[in-house]
């Protein structure tokens, strides 16, 4: 049977944050917010209204566009694309069709897989509609918020792949903090092109466009859907027809979305009301200069002390991996890693990820008493965690630990009589002889009564060494 | 470039536009007049000329990013729409 190769392209809106719209000087920020108390007449695409470009949504661009390896046009401009809509007043949307402000670039997947980036643009968002049984609502409160598109190369061949790089375009963009990345609220949108041909052939096949997925696992599954369905389709030698179709998490499948498809004629034109743009290389050198270290950079120095299973889950928490970093030292930060790992990345600590994380000195402190042995390693867990207690997080890691009580005794003096104490108890006397008869397991129960003794403190295996010498 | 009552409809069917037979046939000799008065330009060649994108040479017009009190609140622009309902505008069904 035919092999047929999957060849996928992906489409990402990403909304910025900037505090106002691409052209009013409105709310952009309209999450619980009432329906259209963001807006103002430009929005309403009043007739005689003048766009006013914001300038943060120029260099939130910008950086976006270095985040993606992107060369920078310095020259850039707009153009009106026309389409009629009710989630578009105005009947034409401000776009950038000839000269976009980002130019080619590419992102890097976890796996080193490079996925080229064609062009992104910057363009204003369209309203929200929401559809009733026999009519539709039109909430313009997001129409002119700033979006860039970012539009890769059809070098993606798997559905996995298809997740890995919308979930690094999210990474990519929220590290640069263009974005919320709020995905849940729409701030970052796929549209995926997906097409088969068969293994070898040079040309490729007629591809569906799956829009509007706003998850990285909704991407993942619409991927897989399409294969399957096109495979099918070619197989009986039927034809795949080039359409929209739109993704339902509920059913777990695709469906055409073609309606009387009148033939696209969007009708660019220059846009008039806005001046291009030229860039002074200064600027694009400031925002270089202000971009952080991205996901790729961490991944390369955290190889040689962490699993990549484990980087891939903390790359999800920004804050987390620059603390890290801050650690300097590789073997404090393989452990406070791990630390975060088994104690945070538990479903129920998650949300403590959103608070202030522990300072740079907490977190040495707390693995130098851990080497030490004056924490256990559960001890050492516990104390993490009153890390992110509102009553105990902006005190010392000794502090936290002394009123805890759960620093372990490491004097070997004063543990020498504790276990004296123990031993001349003389509910201890038969466990001694039973030992010193040969029955090496008693000492556990020796161990337990010096640590219940010490209240907890006692370094165990301290203990476990003092005893073996004083049985002898 | 032929303006004919073809055209005419494409456009129309792309703006949302009803028009009567007679508006039609207006738009296409108002059209037509047009266009050809325009199409004197074609006589120059333009191959490899960037269209204009605006003719007072500006560029980088921009305002800092701060948000400002508007001169329309919400009410005064709901009250320009035919139908509102729950503060949004009543559209018929779309999709």
């Amino acid at each position: 049977m035919t092999k047929y190769i999957p060849t996928i392209g992906i489409e990402c809106h990403v909304q910025l944050c900037t505090k106002t719209k691409l052209f009013s000087e409105v709310d952009n920020d309209a999450r619980l917010k009432e329906p259209n108390s963001c807006v103002s007449p430009v929005d309403y695409g009043l007739p005689g209204m003048l766009p006013r470009l914001n300038q943060d949504a120029i260099t939130y661009a910008v950086r976006a566009g270095l985040a993606l390896n992107s060369e920078i046009n310095l020259e850039s401009r707009f153009d009106r694309k026309h389409y009629f809509y009710p989630d578009l007043p105005k009947g034409y949307q401000i776009t950038q069709m000839y000269h976009p402000i980002i130019g080619a670039g590419f992102v890097e997947l976890p796996d080193g897989t490079k996925i080229r980036i064609e062009h992104a643009h910057l363009e204003e968002d369209a309203g929200k509609l929401s559809h009733e049984s026999t009519y539709s609502l039109v909430d313009l409160n997001r129409a002119g918020t700033p979006l860039i598109e970012i539009v890769s190369m059809p070098d993606i061949h798997s559905a996995a792949h298809a997740r890995d790089y919308t979930k690094e375009l999210w990474r990519l963009m929220t590290y640069a903090k263009v974005t919320f990345g709020d995905l849940y609220n729409g701030n970052m949108r796929f549209d995926v092109n997906i097409s088969l041909a068969p293994e070898g052939s040079e040309k490729l096949g007629t591809r569906a466009e799956v829009k509007n997925l706003n998850s990285f696992r909704s991407v993942e599954r619409a991927v897989e859907y399409e294969i399957k369905r096109q495979t099918k389709l070619l197989e009986k030698g039927e034809k795949v027809i080039q359409e929209t179709r739109g993704w339902s998490d509920a059913t777990g499948e695709t469906t055409s979305q073609r309606s009387k498809e009148e033939a696209q004629d969007y009708r660019y034109m220059p846009e008039p009301d806005i001046p291009p743009i030229r860039l002074a290389p200064e600027v694009i050198e400031a925002e270089r200069a202000r971009l952080p270290k991205l996901p790729a950079e961490y991944r390369h120095d955290f190889s040689k002390v962490l699993t990549a299973d484990l980087i891939e889950v903390l790359l999800d928490y920004q804050n987390l991996v620059e603390k890290l970093a801050e650690l300097e030292d590789e073997k404090t930060a393989k452990k406070v890693a791990n630390l975060f790992s088994s104690v945070l990345l538990a479903e129920e600590n998650a949300s403590l990820l959103n608070d202030e994380l522990p300072t740079k000195e907490q977190l040495l402190e707390l693995v130098e008493m851990n080497d030490k042995n004056e924490l256990s390693s559960t001890a050492t867990k516990e104390v993490f965690l009153k890390f992110f207690d509102p009553e105990m997080h902006f005190k010392d890691t000794r502090s936290i630990a002394k009123e805890l009580g759960v620093i372990q005794e490491n004097d070997m003096g004063a543990l020498e009589a504790i276990v004296d104490a123990v031993l001349a108890k003389p509910e201890t006397k038969q466990a001694q002889d039973d030992y010193k008869a040969g029955q090496e397991k008693v000492l556990g129960f020796l161990v337990g009564q010096v640590m219940k003794e010490s209240h907890g403190k006692a370094n165990p295996s301290a203990v476990q060494e003092i005893l073996k010498a004083k049985l002898k | 470039m032929e303006v004919n009552q073809e055209v005419i409809a494409h456009l129309a069917e792309l703006s949302n536009f009803a028009l009567t037979d007679q508006e039609s046939t207006r738009l296409v000799s108002d059209l037509n007049g047009i266009i050809n008065y325009i199409s004197q330009l074609d006589e120059l060649d333009t191959s490899g000329i960037e269209p204009t994108y605006q003719v007072f040479e500006m560029e980088n017009v921009w305002r800092p990013d701060e948000i400002l009190p508007q001169d329309a609140d919400r009410e005064q622009l709901l009250n320009l729409t035919k139908e509102v309902r729950d503060n949004q505008i009543k559209v018929p069904k779309v999709l």
